[in-house]
């Protein structure tokens, strides 16, 4: 009975070592924390950003694993939407630069001095692709 | 005779507007004692009003303000070939708001990819848990999580690219100029290395 508890606290340890350090590997790859803190000019608090970033691991695994409920007005969901999804946006916009989506597109169609409309359509593209679902497609 | 002046451009360096930039400022010198001193205090730049805040000094100019400085020298320059001049123009202070602000998108959102990570990749069933977290409801379309949420994709990927402050207050590329540079080097670097035909050499001759 004990080496079974003490197994699956193991195996449970294991995993989640896993699955944190893949995600702390991916957000430095994608070299979005430099990228804040260089626009923010705060580079002198990094630490405190790892520390949020293993907080917020924390928590969101807590949330999505215990199912919690701590009764805010829904109005608090409109910040949390903007961040996660400031998030994920930045992911996406780090992720089409570690592939060189951008600059092969631009020398293709030789359009290197405007690749700001290009990269334009591709923000609106997601907005109003994310809209589209969550607004239409969804409730279809 | 001739006299023999290393010098060693600094990579980095920080002066504040109105300074004139000295050779000891940019460089390290060893030279003969009879010189050192002259040497060091040789001006190289003078600040500009309408200079950027950053300036490339090349070691061509500080050779050639050397040479016609003193006679009958040798310059001999070590590593790298320029310094790159940043202009302090104010105390960089820490702001404060800013920095909650990306505190607080770094801890929702992490939040938010472990609990997306954990509800099968599915950003639907993770809207709704987190709308569920947080009001105690069950909302099988949470609108309010949603339209922020979308907004907020679009605003993440100008956030990094950095375009909608074009007006920057600092002459910092963006990443996406820095990418557009590394391409244009990979593509020199293969040509120069392909398109010569003395680059490689094999065994059969072809």
């Amino acid at each position: 009975m004990v080496i079974k508890i003490l197994f699956v606290i193991f195996v449970g340890l294991a995993g989640g070592i896993a699955v944190g350090s893949g995600f702390v590997a991916f957000l430095a790859v994608l070299g979005i924390i430099p990228r804040l803190t260089q626009l923010t000019k705060t580079m002198k608090m990094i630490i405190w950003y790892q520390w949020a970033v293993v907080a917020g691991a924390l928590i969101g695994g807590m949330g999505s694993l215990r199912d919690p409920a701590i009764f805010f007005p829904s109005l608090t969901l409109i910040p949390l939407g903007l961040a996660g999804g400031i998030f994920v946006g930045a992911m996406a916009a780090a992720l089409t630069e570690v592939l060189n989506v951008f600059p092969i597109l631009a020398k293709r169609i030789g359009i290197e001095d405007k690749i700001v409309v290009l990269m334009m359509a591709f923000v609106f593209g997601k907005i109003f692709g994310s809209l589209y679902q969550w607004l239409y497609l969804v409730g279809r | 005779m001739e006299e023999t002046i290393y010098i060693r451009m600094r990579h980095r360096v920080q002066i504040r507007p109105n300074d004139t930039v000295l050779l000891k400022d940019i460089a390290q010198i060893i030279a003969h004692e009879r010189i050192h001193q002259d040497l060091q205090n040789l001006k190289v730049y003078t600040f500009k009003a309408q200079d950027n805040n950053i300036i490339i000094i090349d070691v061509m100019e500080v050779i050639e303000k050397i040479t016609r400085a003193f006679n009958s020298v040798e310059v001999q320059a070590i590593g790298p070939s320029q310094s790159i001049i940043e202009v302090i123009y104010q105390k960089k202070r820490m702001s404060v708001p800013f920095f909650v602000l990306t505190w607080l998108l770094l801890f929702f959102g992490s939040a938010l990819a472990i609990i997306y990570f954990h509800e099968d990749v599915s950003m639907q069933a993770t809207q709704q848990k987190i709308y569920t977290i947080i009001t105690g409801r069950v909302e099988a379309r949470p609108l309010i999580f949603q339209i922020p949420y979308s907004i907020g994709l679009g605003l993440g990927m100008i956030l990094f690219f950095n375009h909608v402050f074009r007006k920057r207050l600092n002459d910092e590329p963006s990443p996406l100029e820095v990418e557009m540079f590394n391409y244009q080097q990979d593509l020199d670097r293969y040509v120069s290395l392909t398109e010569n035909k003395e680059s490689m050499k094999r065994i059969d001759g072809h």
